[in-house]
């Protein structure tokens, strides 16, 4: 970190950069399971990308096969509609890593945001954007998301993103900003400035650029901390629906299969959940790799 | 002494401010709910077998109690209510103040959260102090991507495969309620057995899915402490290791009691999905209910007390931090 | 740190101390025999902070267990007016239906040990007033209510209907009324409440004053807490907690000598899959319907001891049209749709166990119809899943089929938008079937969601939506069938029998439905006003009424019928034994819980 603290010209930024990949294949390779964090992520954006093309807008139902257990041809048995339980998770995934994306971004986008501009100009701005924060920190966003839903139906992926990231900012402002006054304080700024720095070379080339991974980690727990939100509120069943969905999958095999009860349709109430924890054990594994590449107190001594 | 006077005083006022903004929120969000439950509750006694003309006089009375006039008087009269402790009547329950509604949810609430955060508190700062200082081994490593999981899987999901597993397939513990009625309530073993016994999985729920983190809060806490000079200095003495444990242990420890606070309050709105699949009486169900029955005041009321209480855990964890943290009770501000 | 360390060894041990607790539990709940577990269905969520009130959404009152009724109302296809003694031994109707005189049971008494008089069935009705109920209304003109109360002796009441707007169910509806104890609830009531009752029954501005009045009277009753229980039934309750209610055997019950279980437990639930759970743990003797997936159903029947008893439920489900919309103001093209959904596939789907697939659109639960309308159920049109049909229905309706889709007569695109609230799991089941079917026979189809019951009935009144479920046939009153095709969703408002008729979108009107309808063989009818004729009409007088509200309804389909529901009572034979099969009672009353009239009349046997 303290490598992009001062200024470089453009040929040892290149090395910088080059020694950064070279760090990041050695973390990488010494840990096989953090591959396989990186394997199980591509994974998923190519399923949810280019997976639900492989099947009809309206899948295939079979009122005579309904609640199937798994078997060599549905690998996860079948819904209540005698639908594939697998196409399912893999057509339903699209919205989940979609609406995820779009509150991944805008939690870092408005955060990073607000946590820059806070700690760059402190003072009074700082100081409402900071009561603002706190306040939205102490909102409790899953009742408000219970009560929001009657009123909005926030039925399709980006408007479900929208909400989410909304709600999601603080802690990253909060952080960022953070990160903003310690960089601040250790004079770093006031160097810039004195060696004639543009405020946009400075946040743009200096500051951003060091807090890129701190972001980037924090990105990806949103999208975790997304997944989760959006699952549990169409589980909940508080939520119209529209489309294919993990939690509405889990909501049809619990209050409507009773998956809970029979075995048969314990395949459309696992598949899901698998789908979630996978996705969560690529993420954490992803993360981990992360923290110890930009977090040099946890890298070995 | 007089700073922390001044900070709790600033906190309160503000506390206060927070809590007029919710209600002002959550007054006019829940007024402009959509739906008709009148015409629901209708529905339902004509499937009951009621006459029309009944069914419809008796919609009458019951939503006699919702407020009346323009929503600028009922926003005042909510909020001088409000002042009185008054939150209204409860359409779903005529005739019980929602205060009351509301603190019979929260002891359903607050026992297992508590009992399941004291838990994986203790068992999180255990294994996390062990995964710092054996960060580089197999074991310290697994101990943190297993945390990391367990923090990242949603509470739901461990609470539906706890479901499945203990009271679906080996049918060992109870998941429906909080205790068996046949017990005479009072302070006696078969009462306490039953309660206890109910509250084992959504606990195990709670514990399991807290203590990852405090898995992952307590090994960089360690490991910051590591890192600093005065145990640098500790060991070039050549104190005994079980005293310079000691030292990270407790300088490790302190940061993650302001956490402890605000999760307890957080915990108190997340509980919505554990009280769901286990049938638990508390306040997250209470709020699904009252979002189904329409009952206005109820909802207002359990989503104003939600906030509250992580008001107050802000609260709490802010004193607290101001009362370990040195630079601040020196009267340095703290960020 | 210490302490909180010693908090939570304690805690640790208290957990282990409850595993072997959890024993004991078990053992104790299963002793004796004689302990009933049941639900009551009709009320998700026990409040331990309610009161044992009946009148109170979430009391603590269960009717035929712990809250009596004058009479338990059968299920009879066609006579509202049978029932089954309650409060009262025995009663008899005058044969013009202008007056019952009901005889209570002699040795009736309260759970404090006072007699149950004719002033508290006086008094109950004065409450009933307040609430509005069929017999007791202080609705002007309204049909069916009683004029006059009249104490005849300390065992004995005479009832008279108020013969301006007579109904044939009059009886049904003094019958249905839960009575109260005077000696609890005498100062709800004023003491001048029976003159206000007189002023409100009358015109003008003083009776609008006296009705407001009563309406008011009604918070309080709904609102009133008993210190205590107070009951006539056979059992008294003892206490609630959030999850379960305990009651105990009532000693001064009149018939207590033949109430087998010494206690009952009504365990809580919030969904479905929650009495299921029960179910398939063998947890509960008596459980009323619930609708439940075949393999679920499977799991039921297979714990040991368990059985389905199947009755008859005057409920129905049809798919319901807005007629305000293109193009399903066509009636081609509502039976087009009708011949290409397979009903008997969409049942299969949604509701195997929980419903029969309706034979064809009559507006009547298939099992009332032939009771009702006789030999016209087989002449009617069964629209038989035949897609030639429904392509000359279409082409008749001026839809084209362009690359094998339907679109519109001018063109455009057509999608068949069907509407279900969230948590109707078998109606979205059943929308999803009927959008597969409908995109093979291409025709484009969507199903949408809702948040729930109320937004649902809210934005299908205001004509949100093109098609949705609706519940039909709800019986036996040949009025309350028919109202539900023919009433104030389609248009028709019967106050005081004085029909007027809304435009479509205006005032709940959503069907949106003709005023008339041209009926093959009869002529052009208004469906509105001959249904409300149906609430002052003998049985005798109903049925040709019926027959020709029939035909309008298969020819001009208002709503598909899909399929009539099935009263599945779930029972266990366990612990206790003797359950009745007979499908008249197997539903009494509005929310009476049948299991509690079977054990009270000593039909129910402990089994030891």
């Amino acid at each position: 970190m303290s490598a992009t603290l001062l200024p470089e010209t453009t040929s040892t930024s290149a090395a910088m950069r080059r020694n950064f990949w070279r760090g990041v294949w050695r973390v990488m390779r010494r840990k096989p399971s953090r591959m396989a964090g990186v394997v199980i992520l591509a994974g998923f954006i190519l399923m949810a990308a280019f997976g639900p093309l492989f099947y009809p807008d309206h899948l295939p139902s079979d009122p005579d096969s309904i609640s199937r257990p798994p078997s060599w041809e549905h690998w996860f048995g079948t819904d209540p509609q005698g639908r594939d339980v697998l196409t399912l998770v893999i057509t339903g995934s699209r919205y989940v890593l979609l609406s995820a994306g779009v509150t991944a971004l805008i939690t870092v986008v408005v955060g990073t945001a607000i946590g820059l501009f806070s700690g760059f100009r402190r003072g009074r701005w700082d100081t409402v954007l900071m009561r603002i924060t706190d306040m939205k920190l102490t909102i409790p966003s899953l009742p408000l998301l219970l009560v929001l839903a009657t009123v909005w139906k926030f039925g399709n992926p980006l408007q479900m993103g929208l909400v989410l990231g909304l709600f999601g900012w603080g802690g990253v402002a909060r952080a960022v900003r953070a990160q903003t006054l310690s960089l601040r304080e250790r004079g770093f700024i006031e160097a810039a400035r004195g060696l004639g720095l543009s405020t946009r070379h400075i946040i743009g080339k200096e500051l951003l650029p060091s807090m890129a991974p701190y972001i980037a980690m924090n990105m990806l727990i949103a999208v975790t901390g997304a997944v989760y939100a959006q699952v549990g509120l169409f589980f909940l069943g508080v939520l119209p629906y529209e489309s294919d969905n993990w939690g509405v999958m889990l909501n049809l095999a619990v209050f409507q299969a009773g998956a809970m009860i029979t075995p048969n349709a314990l395949g459309y109430l696992l598949a899901p959940l698998l789908a979630i924890l996978l996705l969560t054990l690529g993420i954490v594994l992803v993360v981990d790799a992360m923290d110890e590449i930009f977090n040099p107190r946890l890298r070995e001594e | 002494m007089t700073i922390i006077a001044r900070r709790l005083a600033g906190h309160l006022a503000r506390g206060l401010v927070m809590i007029l903004v919710v209600a002002t929120i959550s007054f006019f969000i829940v007024n402009n709910i959509p739906g008709d439950p009148m015409a629901a509750r209708y529905e339902k006694l004509i499937e009951q077998g009621m006459s029309p003309e009944a069914a419809a006089q008796g919609v009458k009375v019951l939503y006699g109690f919702l407020p009346t006039g323009t929503l600028w008087e009922q926003y005042t009269d909510y909020m001088s209510g409000l002042v009185r402790l008054d939150l209204g009547v409860s359409v779903s329950r005529p005739g019980t103040p929602v205060l009351d509604v509301l603190g019979e949810a929260t002891k359903w609430t607050v026992l297992p959260v508590l009992a399941g955060t004291l838990l994986s508190f203790l068992v999180g700062i255990v294994l996390g102090v062990y995964a710092a200082i054996k960060r580089t081994g197999k074991l310290g490593d697994a101990l943190a991507i297993s945390g990391s999981l367990l923090h990242g899987i949603p509470q739901y999901v461990l609470a539906m495969l706890l479901v499945v597993i203990f009271a679906t397939l080996i049918p060992i513990l109870p998941a429906d309620g909080p205790v068996d009625i046949l017990f005479e309530p009072g302070f006696n073993a078969g009462y306490i057995g039953s309660l206890v016994e109910h509250a084992v999985l959504p606990v195990a729920t709670y514990a399991l899915s807290a203590y990852g983190g405090w898995i992952l809060a307590m090994k960089s806490s360690v490991v910051t402490v590591l890192g600093d000079d005065f145990i640098l200095a500790a060991e070039l003495r050549g104190m005994k290791r079980s005293i310079i444990f000691r030292y990270i242990a407790r300088n490790a420890i302190l940061p993650l009691f302001t956490i402890l606070a605000l999760s307890l309050g957080l915990l108190l709105g997340g509980a919505v999905f554990i009280e769901k699949i286990f049938n638990y009486p508390g306040l997250g169900l209470l709020l699904i209910n009252s979002i189904n029955d329409r009952d206005y005041a109820l909802m207002g009321g359990a989503f104003l007390l939600i906030t509250v209480a992580v008001i107050v855990a802000n609260i709490v964890a802010d004193l607290f931090y101001t009362v370990i943290d040195p630079r601040v009770r020196s009267g340095e501000e703290a960020r | 740190m210490k302490r909180l360390a010693a908090a939570v060894t304690l805690l640790g041990l208290a957990t282990v101390t409850a595993c072997s607790g959890g024993s004991t539990t078990q053992s104790g709940s299963g002793g004796g025999g004689g302990l009933f577990t049941t639900i009551d269905v009709n009320r998700p969520g026990l409040d331990a902070a309610a009161p044992p009130n009946p009148y109170n959404p979430k009391g603590n009152s269960f009717s035929a267990f712990n809250a009596m009724k004058i009479g338990w109302v059968k299920n009879h296809l066609t006579d509202p007016n049978q029932a089954l003694p309650g409060i009262a031994e025995s009663w008899e109707i005058a044969p013009d239906n202008s007056a019952i005189t009901l005889k209570l049971q002699p040795n009736a008494k309260w759970s404090d040990g006072q007699p149950v008089t004719t002033e508290d069935v006086r008094m109950s009705i004065g409450i009933a007033y307040t609430q509005g109920s069929t017999a007791f209304s202080v609705t002007p003109g309204a049909a069916g209510a009683a004029a006059e109360v009249t104490v005849v002796d300390d065992k004995t009441l005479k009832i008279t209907q108020n013969m301006d707007n007579p109904s044939p169910k009059f009886a049904r509806g003094v019958l249905d009324t839960t009575v109260l104890p005077s000696h609890v609830w005498k100062d709800v009531l004023p003491a001048d409440f029976w003159d206000k009752l007189k002023t409100a029954r009358g015109e003008g501005a003083e009776a609008e004053k006296a009705r407001e009045e009563i309406t008011a009277l009604g918070q309080k009753v709904l609102a009133f807490a008993p210190a205590k229980d107070v009951s006539a039934g056979p059992f008294v309750l003892e206490r609630v907690n959030p999850g379960e209610a305990l009651l105990v055997k009532n000693k001064h019950f009149y018939n207590a000598a033949n109430v087998a279980p010494a206690q009952v437990k009504f365990l809580n639930f919030t969904g479905n899959e929650q009495i299921w759970n029960y179910l398939t743990a063998g947890k509960l003797d008596h459980s009323g319907f619930v609708a439940a997936p075949t393999d679920v159903m499977n799991r039921i029947k297979q714990a040991p001891g368990n059985e389905v008893i199947k009755g008859y439920s005057p409920v129905a489900v049809g798919m319901g049209f807005n007629q305000s919309k293109k193009p399903y103001d066509n009636v081609h093209v509502r039976r087009g749709l009708a011949y290409l959904i397979n009903r008997d596939e969409v049942t299969k789907v949604a509701s195997p166990e929980g419903g029969t697939p309706a034979t064809t659109t009559t507006g009547i639960h298939q099992k009332a119809a032939p009771a009702w309308i006789g030999d016209t159920v087989g002449q009617l049109e069964p629209y038989k899943p035949d897609p030639a049909k429904a392509e000359e229905e279409f082409k008749q309706a001026g839809l084209t089929k362009k690359d094998g889709k339907w679109t519109l007569s001018d063109g455009s695109p057509w999608k068949v938008s069907m509407t279900a609230p969230s948590g109707f799991s078998d109606w979205i089941s059943a929308q999803e079937n009927i959008k597969s079917q409908l995109i093979k026979n291409g025709v484009d189809a969507e199903v949408v969601t809702v948040a729930d019951y109320p937004l649902y009935l809210e934005e299908l009144a205001a004509g949100k939506y093109d098609v949705g479920f609706w519940l039909m046939a709800l019986g036996p009153a040949p009025y309350d069938i028919y109202q539900r095709l023919y009433g104030a969703s389609n248009g028709w408002t019967n106050v005081a029998g004085k029909v007027t008729h809304a435009a479509p979108g205006k005032g709940g009107n959503w069907m949106g439905g003709p005023e008339e309808i041209e009926v093959e063989g009869i002529g052009k009818i208004n469906p509105g006003e001959l249904t409300a004729k149906l609430n002052t009409a003998t049985a005798e007088e109903a049925k040709p009424i019926m027959t020709q509200l029939a035909k309008a309804a298969n020819q001009d389909l208002p709503v598909i019928q899909l399929w009539d529901y099935v009263n599945n009572q779930f029972v266990s034979n366990s612990r206790f034994t003797g359950w009745p099969h007979d499908d008249e009672i197997l539903r009494l009353g509005t929310g009476v819980l049948a299991s509690g009239v079977w054990i009270q009349l000593g039909m129910v046997k402990s089994k030891q």
